[in-house]
């Protein structure tokens, strides 16, 4: 079996916040103020950020991974597509990510479907198509109304798909969409299309609409335990009802990690990043202190029954990943892994095993992580702890999934 | 007070009635019937007991089936025509407060001949260049993951006030009362975030149109509608007076549900 597929995402945080940031601002989201941009230190700052991901190319990942935000400290790409461009000209071999483009958010998907065309074009087809809903903060970023925006989400990407598979001109006849000539150029070069990826937070609506179509489901959580097996239990579950197949490959998580030395070296490393990610970065999503804006009656996008099934469960003023107070409990919620080659090696194995999933998309850079130590992290994993998840991982699959062994590993 | 549900194109609406007499329409917001609350408040029993209550949950709203088609406020305005048509009411009064206000002063200039009387309680509705109305969706979650000040301060005189902190506590409330939060809310960014936040461009123009005599009345210490909207309201109307409440902010129904009563129905008898 094709062993599991280990890509690079990179987030492109601002990492020049001031120290006392935590204290004088409630998020790093929406109104965080743009005075705090400094010129003169973020100068080369992309670059810095794009030739980490071409150095993830060079060292053998299978892949780089960009996404969307507006408007924030957590990640400076409002256009991924920006940066895909860039990647498609200086990387060689691994997939190019876009995950995704936040569809709502884009005055028409024609224009999505053009530029993904594109880039599928200029990158000699390793495109894989992404596309997302968009969160809390992304509604009041461009003030999307989000009862509305999975509606809009699942017209446009059936219009987007149906303008690289069908012939134009034709005419799309949408309550959200309406246009009276499709008829994209460039059209993409992979056949029948670039490979399609939507994320979720296992709201059963998403798992529906991505397996009735055989699109990858990407869960964003970002912590990791049971929730993460029953996520993609649920998934094979919906794709079976759609005549489907579930393989490892049709669902992703993401993780984050950093390797060094030791245990104890890799802590010392990447502490100072790692806390600037989750006090800085996060905080006004998947923070509590603060002005958190991820879910709740502001931006209620899911349906009044998924509602009640999360008010349910639901704890008032539950800490989350942001509010993580210790190494012990960053341990716990398995989304960062810390360590030497060993561990990091052992505790994605247990995950890959465990959530049966065959797309690893990790980041490497935290924060207002250095340069060097972020390369070093990924230099590490690539020589020391890819080389066995690959062989395991592959042994792992073809035990658990026979039936698929037609899945042989790529050339 | 009795509730049933009335069909409109095989779409259920929960209607709310009490009383006799005076047909009176009454289109509610958030801190209100069909909003966070499940039960009529005072307001609503002594409303009831001047006139014929008539209060409608808005789509999607305590028992009221969503409604997929709906965009925009127009959408609510012929939502409502099928439900006086429902109804069987041609002529009647319009009353309505927050948001609901807003759909009644919809309805008001487009059908100024049917609506014998109106009476907007806080409305939200109008775009007064520089006085922006508040963002109460921004407000929606608990600040520091626990408090529900910055909600409560926009729907109310300020930040702890003893009805505030009972329509809205510091803790998980009771689920009906959570998901009817969330249902209202639901509704409101339908029609009310964009344009940020809860108006249309175009109704304060066409506020000419209502000769009819008009009621607004206004919180002195409403902290998500500023006081000119209050004015631009009075102005623009034809033919109407503005009553400020003293030591109440955006949810006047909740925070002096007596006296607002009584002004209405006064307002209903004259």
């Amino acid at each position: 079996m094709h062993p599991v597929k280990l890509f690079c995402w990179h987030f492109m945080a601002y990492p020049y916040l001031p120290e006392d940031f935590d204290e004088k601002y409630d998020t790093g989201w929406v109104t965080v103020p743009n005075s705090l941009w400094d010129r003169d230190q973020a100068r080369g700052l992309y670059q810095e950020y794009i030739d980490q991901l071409v150095y993830a190319d060079e060292l053998g990942f299978d892949g780089m991974v960009l996404n969307e935000h507006h408007q924030n400290i957590y990640g400076l790409m409002p256009s991924p597509n920006m940066i895909a461009a860039a990647l498609s000209q200086r990387t060689k071999n691994g997939k190019i990510v876009v995950l995704g483009n936040i569809l709502p958010m884009h005055l028409n998907p024609l224009r999505v479907a053009e530029e993904y065309a594109m880039l599928d074009c200029m990158s000699d087809g390793r495109l894989i198509a992404g596309f997302a809903v968009g969160g809390g903060p992304e509604a009041f970023n461009y003030d999307v109304p989000s009862p509305r925006a999975r509606r809009q989400f699942w017209e446009a990407i059936d219009l987007v798909v149906r303008t690289w598979t069908e012939d134009g001109p034709f005419t799309h006849e949408g309550l959200e969409y309406p246009l009276r000539y499709v008829n994209a150029w460039p059209r993409p070069q992979q056949t029948p299309h670039p490979p399609v990826w939507v994320p979720g937070a296992r709201s059963r609506e998403t798992m529906e609409n991505a397996a009735q179509r055989g699109y990858a489901y990407f869960l964003s959580s970002r912590s990791h335990g049971d929730q993460t097996r029953q996520a993609a239990q649920a998934y094979a579950k919906t794709m079976a009802k759609y005549d489907r197949t579930y393989s490892p490959f049709d669902f992703g998580i993401l993780l984050s990690v950093y390797v060094s030395e030791t245990d104890e070296q890799a802590k010392i490393e990447s502490q100072e990043g790692i806390w600037y990610f989750l006090r800085n970065c996060l905080k006004g999503h998947l923070r509590t202190k603060g002005r958190t804006l991820t879910w709740g009656p502001g931006v209620p996008s899911t349906s009044p029954d998924s509602w009640r099934g999360f008010l349910e469960q639901w704890q008032f003023g539950a800490g989350q990943l942001g509010d993580t107070k210790d190494w012990e409990e960053l341990d716990q919620r398995a989304s960062i892994i810390v360590g030497s080659p060993e561990t990091v090696r052992d505790k994605l194995l247990a995950l890959v095993e465990r959530a049966q999933t065959g797309n690893l998309l990790i980041q490497f850079h935290f924060g207002n992580m250095k340069d060097e130590l972020a390369r070093k992290s990924m230099r590490l994993f690539a020589e020391q702890v890819a080389p066995a998840l690959r062989e395991q991982s592959s042994d792992i699959f073809a035990r658990d999934f026979p039936a698929l062994s037609y899945l042989e590993p790529a050339e | 007070m009795t509730s049933s549900h009335i069909d409109i194109n095989g779409r259920k609406v929960w209607v709310t009635e009490q009383g006799r007499g005076t047909p009176v329409i009454y289109l509610h917001g958030i801190a209100d019937l069909h909003g966070i609350d499940a039960e009529p408040g005072a307001f609503h029993m002594a409303l009831g007991d001047q006139c014929r209550l008539i209060a409608p949950a808005h789509p999607g709203c305590a028992a009221s089936d969503e409604d997929e088609a709906l965009e925009t406020i127009d959408d609510v305005v012929f939502h409502y025509l099928r439900v006086l048509d429902a109804l069987d009411l041609d002529r009647f009064a319009l009353a309505g407060s927050s948001f609901g206000g807003w759909i009644a002063a919809e309805i008001a200039v487009r059908y100024p001949e049917r609506v014998e009387k109106l009476a907007l309680i806080g409305p939200t509705g109008l775009a007064v260049p520089g006085h922006h109305i508040g963002d109460i969706f921004w407000y929606a979650q608990p600040d520091d993951g626990v408090r529900y000040d910055g909600l409560r301060d926009l729907l109310f005189e300020g930040p702890k006030t003893e009805i505030g902190m009972a329509v809205i506590p510091d803790k998980k409330d009771d689920i009906e009362r959570e998901m009817g939060k969330y249902k209202v809310f639901r509704f409101a960014s339908l029609i009310g975030f964009k344009p940020p936040y809860l108006y249309n461009p175009k109704l304060r123009s066409r506020l000419d149109r209502y000769r009819n005599p008009a009621l607004v009345m206004w919180g002195a210490e409403d902290n998500l509608v500023p006081r000119a909207h209050a004015d631009a309201y009075t102005e623009g109307l034809g033919d109407a007076r503005l009553e400020t409440v003293e030591g109440c902010g955006h949810s006047l129904i909740v925070e002096a549900p007596e006296q607002i009563a009584r002004s209405v129905t006064n307002f209903l008898n004259e």
